[in-house]
């Protein structure tokens, strides 16, 4: 019971999404009543496992929490936002749009609502709309790293890769260490056929993180074409040494890895696919 | 040695068990059950939090864009970086972010008519009240009944400094320094019980007196929920906020940190001697004071150059920035 709530702290704590593990832990807590012994932390337990429960397609659950903690704050606008989750969940997208509105019309600087709302544009599937409202929600929230992140999908989808570029931009900017973001941002540089950039980019992944694989790839496949292609008059572009030097990197590297930990026949497939470049 | 026992011995006064059940006690528990009471009072006082406005949040946002534009620019290709900064110091100029835009053009009315000022200024009011009142009373009271008590002997010896801090109130010079007063020791609960209160009330309390007197040496500023306040703690321009932040962005440089990335990678693995990489700053650096001698036509070395005869002007510029915040 104690592990229970500390695990499910360190999960609030890291903000990881486990639904499964959360509702595990979180289910016998509430429908034993241990959970009121957390004291003030119990609503937060209840608020966790509640969206959980929500991910998990557990409705009976997450009603349960949700009635427990509008006993308690009633009025609540962040409990208001439980009750539009459990409406998208079931699929009644205008009532959960309501209940949105209604909050954003009762405090127009609730961000969790906000972004819902952005969140149920996309799923009615109106991604321009959704667009908007996340650009609109933007340009006051800068800072929301994960905003840009979602601002980024939604433009990829559209085939909007300068857009989407701009997006990894800003999140480079905000969140710079982490290689998962400048590996995302070096894929769109290399769809847009930017393959300078993008090598480089696909460099820092691999500074940042050793032996990328994902990374490794994407610099074969930039300086495969950058070789071919005639060399660049440009005095920023890499020169002709250095590619051949980065090229033979990767190539190494990927084979080494691929020989560590991998079945001979994977082994084999990267290794056909560098001789194919 | 002699002395010190003599000394010692001279002061081997006893203190009435009556005085510790009937001051030195008591005075503790008002103490607490002062700060508990205060915590409730702020707690009904302050009522709801104050809603915040989307325009001033969006106002400082804008402006911590700036901020993150010049520190973390780095990671950001030239084109990426050249692009936002034209864009944020025409948007800072033109006032596109600011809560009022017209707000600098309007001639300024007397503040105590803006009703969200005169809101904070009660607000601090309200609480330095809060905080004077209740203080008062007791070092009255401690003074009225209690002064020139000698309450407590510390059971460690201190040295001659701590005199004006533990025997306040009585005016003795030879009495040994581990003897404490009745002031002084309301001055070290008041300080001390800090984590008492943390204990009973949970951590955030309003009983905080440490807090309260930092509120007081910066009385009537504007916390985060309320309008900027300028140091006179009358609301600040934003527009010359906006504007100094615009003029902070045109003097930074843009300066890209993936220039040598293959070069860094290959070192990393080993490929490149380590040397390598200080070669490069060493030629980067050369490069640019040696372009800066030569006139050359060449767009790179002419930013360069201006890079390098700017600099001085950007330190200056940075000065003055400062200055108008």
């Amino acid at each position: 019971m104690v592990n229970a709530a500390k695990l499910l702290q360190d999960l609030r704590a890291s903000a990881e999404r486990k639904p499964d593990v959360v509702v595990r832990l979180g289910k016998p807590l509430i429908d034993s009543g241990a959970v009121m012994k957390l004291d003030a932390d119990a609503w937060l337990v209840y608020e966790q496992v509640a969206i959980a429960a929500l991910d998990v397609g557990d409705d009976v659950l997450a009603h349960k929490c949700i009635q427990a903690l509008e006993a308690k704050f009633p009025g609540s606008a962040r409990v208001n936002r439980l009750n539009g989750m459990k409406f998208e969940a079931v699929g009644k997208l205008t009532e959960a749009a309501a209940i949105y509105k209604a909050i954003l019309e009762e405090d127009e600087t609730n961000v969790l609502a906000a972004k819902r709302q952005v969140m149920l544009l996309r799923a009615m599937g109106l991604p321009t709309d959704a667009i908007s409202a996340l650009v609109k929600y933007l340009d006051i929230n800068y800072t929301d790293f994960e905003g840009w992140l979602q601002l980024a999908d939604l433009y990829l989808e559209e085939l909007m890769y300068g857009q989407a570029a701009f997006c990894m931009e800003e999140v480079l900017m905000l969140q710079s260490q982490n290689h998962i973001f400048h590996l995302k941002y070096a894929e769109i540089l290399y769809t847009q056929e930017n393959y300078q950039l993008a090598l480089k980019q696909f460099c820092r992944v691999i500074e940042l993180c050793k032996d990328h694989v994902r990374g490794l790839y994407g610099i074969k496949l930039c300086t495969s074409r950058l070789l071919k292609s005639a060399p660049s008059k440009d005095a920023t572009a890499t020169s002709q040494e250095d590619l051949k030097a980065i090229d033979l990197l990767a190539t190494e590297r990927l084979i080494a890895v691929y020989s560590a930990n991998g079945a001979a026949s994977t082994k084999s497939i990267s290794t056909k696919w560098i001789e194919c470049l | 040695m002699g002395a010190w026992t003599v000394l010692q011995e001279r002061q081997a006064m006893l203190l009435d068990p009556a005085i510790r059940d009937w001051v030195l006690i008591p005075i503790m528990i008002v103490m607490v059950l002062v700060g508990i009471v205060r915590h409730q009072v702020t707690v009904l006082l302050n009522g709801t939090p104050k809603k915040a406005d989307l325009k001033s949040a969006r106002e400082t946002k804008a402006l911590q864009r700036g901020g993150i534009l010049r520190a973390h620019g780095t990671h950001l290709p030239e084109h990426a970086f050249e692009a936002r900064k034209t864009f944020l110091s025409d948007a800072f100029e033109k006032g596109t972010y600011e809560k009022d835009p017209n707000a600098s053009s309007k001639p300024k009315g007397n503040v105590m008519q803006d009703p969200a000022y005169v809101e904070t200024m009660m607000d601090g009011m309200k609480k330095n009240m809060m905080n004077i009142i209740p203080q008062t009373v007791i070092m009255a009271w401690i003074n009225f009944f209690f002064s020139g008590f000698v309450l407590i002997k510390l059971p460690f010896p201190l040295t001659i400094r701590f005199k004006s801090m533990l025997q306040r109130g009585i005016e003795t010079s030879d009495m040994d320094v581990s003897w404490v007063s009745s002031l002084s020791w309301y001055f070290l609960n008041l300080f001390g019980l800090q984590s008492v209160f943390t204990l009973i009330l949970g951590s955030g309390h309003a009983a905080d007196a440490m807090r309260d007197m930092q509120a007081m040496s910066t009385m009537g500023m504007g916390a985060a929920a309320g309008p900027q306040m300028g140091p006179t703690g009358q609301p600040a321009d934003m527009h010359k906020i906006f504007l100094s932040e615009k003029e902070n962005l045109d003097l930074t440089e843009h300066e890209w940190g993936l220039e040598n990335v293959e070069m860094r990678v290959l070192v990393k693995y080993g490929k490149l001697p380590r040397s390598v990489l200080v070669d490069y700053k060493k030629a980067k650096s050369l490069g640019s004071a040696s372009s800066q001698s030569a006139s050359s036509p060449s767009s790179a070395s002419a930013q360069i150059a201006a890079a390098a005869s700017s600099s001085p002007a950007v330190t200056a510029g940075k000065k003055k920035g400062r200055r108008q915040v």
